[in-house]
């Protein structure tokens, strides 16, 4: 509990209406979109320019005070959850977007700024800012960098790391950083852009982000295709991929996914079918319609059982609506819906679906699966509640299992999500305790004390990988 | 997660039921579309937040504080993060519940509850009473002046209360219910009969509107039944926490009717017709539940009607008029219904429909939230007008008597050039004479 004197010098410094302290706000400044876990801050400060967040720290520095950033807390791993209480520092009042370069084709933005107010930004300059992770329309640029976010458009046009050329802001004891610039090539010294995207809070504070734009593709085809195996839509995957086609869209959906669209919004999609997949091709409109005749050839090689183009913008939008209806439908199942992001070398997603069905049978527990399978990113969902115990003890075990098998095809226990407070057990089966060490050494170099949110990516003085925490707020 | 009975610090009384709170998995898409949280960015003030505050009254978390009253009140109740939510959560729906929940918790002040009582219990409830013993210009006032003496006390906000109540009410004509008859023929090959139901607001402030109503039903061959002895839907009553009364009042009006064997039951009232849908709900366990399910089904919006029946446009006259569509919350996200009245509009030949940028959202109007937080009100006001001068519409339509009063308003606050109209106004105009 803070001095009621802490707070009102927070307050004359960072000024009155940009510091929670009331419990009501406190309770909601405790979560992200992470099932099961919630932390409670002792304070919730949202500065409006820099000098504000210097004085915020300066006030945690004084206090001894855990500080973690919060973008939008939309994200999936527990990256913004206050750990260990102390101070909760939101970056959305910092939200201008600076500047559109179009001599070098960069925009400038504060943290604080919605993803898609930055694609809008480019957009009217007619410029393109790929990176659309699935909560876009809420989350902050400032997120999307700590936790590299992906998003559909990952296979063609890469995540978040690939468009951010420069990053500034603040580290824990004060110091200012800028890492990276707007030139094109640059090789001088150790590249601290590359640490602080996805470090997840745990480095310094970014408070301004410079991206990379692009031209936007003119053209786009739309392509859906049904399978009664689902083995068959891997391989249509892969064969795609294989054709030297990159598909600026190339998604998945299994039958349990499927059945839950239909339950949900009834649109007569064949509930018999084993997964679909939704392709969309993207670029000059000569490439474009190349390449859409490429799949569609493929599709028919690999002998799928529907195969549907889209002759135009409705008719696109029809075929996107399975897809789109996914997580509404799937989030409707139950209560709680625990949303995995294990990806695997595209090569093995067959194989990975086998094993998400038998582990689903071993353990008797509802999950549904559909995702990015171009780039072998998938979104293993559990449906369950989290008020039955044993069936949660069920799904962790589950994706433990996953994991292991997700490792051992030489894949990764995150593809977007980040590690956070939730997968820092399987973050450690990954690196190991060598490359937890380096790890370890990074994180200490640029905060020694280990104030910056604390509680994240390190799985501190437990030696199982297995370690959870237990739900509920902690207070 | 720790187990905790399904109501803890929640009177066991209408409390919103764990279940639907739990549902929420605070994803955050509720984020980008609500309109006091556009205003605040404070997440209490949102539909997350909003949901979290509940969560925790209901573990025992928080006890059911004046700031959780606050926000339940705060909330437009728009429903936008209902149409956003992905896994179906109803923040405005629970924080209906905790609005019940404000009066047993944080009783209002003894005049100012009895004046409450007065209104939602007595008044609302009696059409006559209402029309008669109060003019009914002060309906309107009463309920926000009621408003301002609970919540703001007589404070420096007053005079604007004031200035605003008495601004928004345009000129009144005697109630239409007293007038309408109570049954009309259809007009050439006749193609059903509907029952008309008559909300309080249209009545007695938009008398002319549904005027139109029962003409334009008529003139697309229905016979229309307009029952004198309708009681209010209940809905100011959900909005206020008052459940029990808008239950008793949901009986009587299931029972009138049902006993008049339309094909459809029909209002132009955005905010009585999800009210009306949501009479199987609020009664859920209360009556029975085939003559609930009977009246769920026969219960239309007009033009939601019109577009499923389709139009009979051969007699229409062309209008020659541009237009933009604001959507009532109440429509669009209470009753999901986004096309039909643009399919009323473009029906109407020679109109030409321009969208505007976030046409539903909220317009700040909410009941009596306009009244209640004038300045938050105001603010989501001009955000709306600013994106209907961007259109550059001769005309800006909706379909709900809250949003026309909010809007006319502003428009003449601002001195505007468009007028509002009613989506059957607009069509009323290309009938033949």
């Amino acid at each position: 509990m803070l001095s009621r004197t802490i707070i009102d010098h927070l307050q004359q410094r960072v000024g009155a209406g940009n510091v929670y302290h009331e419990r009501e706000d406190l309770l909601v400044y405790g979560y992200d979109a992470t099932p099961e876990i919630a932390g409670l801050p002792e304070v919730a400060v949202f500065p409006e320019n820099r000098e504000g967040l210097q004085a915020a720290l300066e006030v945690s520095r004084q206090e001894g005070l855990a500080v973690t950033p919060r973008g939008a807390a939309t994200g999936l791993s527990g990256g913004s959850i206050p750990f260990q209480g102390g101070m909760v520092l939101g970056l959305t009042r910092m939200n201008r977007i600076l500047e559109i370069d179009e001599e070098n084709l960069t925009a400038t933005a504060e943290a604080g700024v919605i993803t898609v107010d930055l694609f809008n930004a480019a957009a009217a300059r007619g410029l393109f800012y790929p990176p659309d992770p699935g909560s876009q329309n809420v989350s902050t640029l400032g997120g999307n960098v700590a936790e590299n976010a992906g998003g559909l458009r990952g296979l063609k046009y890469g995540v978040t790391r690939n468009y951010v050329m420069a990053l500034s802001g603040l580290l824990y004891d004060g110091t200012e950083f800028i890492a990276g610039n707007k030139c094109v090539k640059d090789v001088a010294g150790y590249s601290l852009r590359d640490l602080l995207v996805g470090s997840e809070g745990t480095l310094g504070i970014i408070t301004e982000v410079t991206v990379r734009l692009i031209n936007p593709p003119q053209d786009k085809r739309t392509l859906l295709a049904y399978f009664r195996d689902i083995r068959t839509a891997g391989e249509a995957v892969s064969r795609i991929i294989a054709a030297r086609i990159i598909p600026a869209t190339l998604e998945i959906m299994d039958k349990t996914t499927i059945n839950c669209v239909e339950d949900y919004a009834g649109i007569g999609l064949p509930r018999e079918m084993g997964a679909l997949l939704l392709i969309e091709v993207d670029g000059h409109p000569a490439v474009v319609a190349d390449e859409a005749e490429g799949v569609r050839k493929i599709l028919e090689k690999v002998r799928a059982d529907v195969i549907r183009q889209a002759a135009n913008a409705e008719e696109a939008a029809q075929l996107t609506a399975a897809r789109r209806t996914a997580l509404s439908a799937v989030a409707r199942v139950s209560p709680t819906t625990i949303l995995e992001d294990a990806t695997i070398p595209r090569s093995r997603l067959a194989e990975t679906f086998a094993e998400i069905e038998r582990l689903k049978e071993k353990y008797a527990i509802h999950v549904a699966t559909f995702g990015h399978a171009g780039d072998g990113n998938l979104h293993p969902t559990a449906v369950t509640d989290e008020r039955n115990h044993q069936e949660i003890e069920k799904v962790h075990a589950f994706f433990s299992d996953l994991y292991e098998k997700v490792l051992s095809m030489g894949g990764t226990v995150s593809g977007e999500h980040g590690i956070g407070i939730a997968k820092k057990g399987y973050l450690l089966r990954q690196f190991g305790e060598g490359g937890m060490g380096v790890m370890r050494r990074i994180k200490d170099a640029f905060d020694p004390g280990g104030r910056l949110n604390p509680g994240k990516i390190f799985l501190e003085g437990a030696s199982s990988p297995d370690v959870r925490i237990q739900g509920g707020v902690h207070d | 997660m720790t187990e905790t009975s399904p109501t803890g610090n929640f009177h066991p009384d209408d409390a919103p039921a764990y279940e639907s709170i739990l549902q929420c998995m605070r994803c955050g898409f509720c984020l980008a579309v609500c309109p006091t949280y556009a205003l605040t960015n404070r997440e209490r003030s949102s539909p997350r937040g909003r949901a979290a505050l509940a969560r925790a009254v209901a573990e025992g978390k928080l006890e059911f504080t004046p700031a959780v009253r606050d926000e339940a009140f705060l909330c437009l109740d728009c429903k936008a993060c209902s149409t956003a939510c992905p896994s179906g959560v109803r923040v405005g729906t629970i924080m209906e519940f905790c609005r019940s929940q404000a009066q047993i918790f944080h009783p209002p002040s003894l005049p100012a509850g009895m004046l409450r009582d007065f209104i939602l219990k007595r008044m609302l409830p009696s059409p006559a009473l209402m029309e008669t013993s109060m003019l009914p210009a002060r309906l309107y006032q009463r309920l926000g002046l009621q408003w301002a003496v609970r919540r703001l006390g007589i404070n420096r906000f007053l005079p604007g209360v004031l200035d605003k109540m008495e601004g928004i009410l345009p000129t009144l004509g005697p109630p239409l219910r007293t007038e309408i008859p109570q049954f009309i023929p259809a007009q050439g090959k006749k193609r059903g009969r509907v029952a008309f139901f008559l909300g309080c607001a249209m009545s007695l402030v938009f008398p002319d509107v549904s005027r139109w109503t029962a003409r334009i039903l008529s003139q697309q061959g229905f016979d229309v039944v307009t029952p004198k002895e309708v009681k209010c839907c209940g809905a100011p009553h959900l909005a206020e926490g008052d459940r029990e009364t808008a239950r008793r009042l949901a009986l009587i009006n299931i029972d009138l009717f049902l006993a008049l064997n339309a094909d459809y039951i029909v209002t132009d009232c955005a905010g009585c017709g999800c009210a009306l849908k949501e009479y199987e709900e609020i009664l859920e366990d209360r009556a029975d539940h085939e003559r609930l399910r009977l009246f769920r089904s026969k219960i239309r919006d007009i033009s939601e009607f019109l577009a499923e029946v389709g139009i009979r446009t051969e007699e229409l006259r062309p209008v020659p008029l541009s237009v933009t569509y604001h959507e009532p919350c109440h429509l669009v996200h209470g009753q999901g219904l986004s096309g039909p009245p643009r399919q009323v509009i473009r029906a109407i030949p020679g109109v030409e429909l321009r969208e505007m940028k976030e046409s539903n959202w909220c317009c700040g109007m909410a009941g009596s939230f306009a009244i209640k937080e004038l300045e938050t009100s105001r603010r989501i006001l001009e955000r709306k007008l600013a994106n209907v001068r961007a259109t550059g519409a001769d005309a800006l339509v909706t379909a709900n008597p809250g949003c026309h009063l909010q809007l006319a308003w502003g428009v003449r606050e601002l001195g505007m050039k468009q007028p509002v109209l009613h989506v059957v106004e607009l069509l009323g105009r290309s009938l033949p004479a």
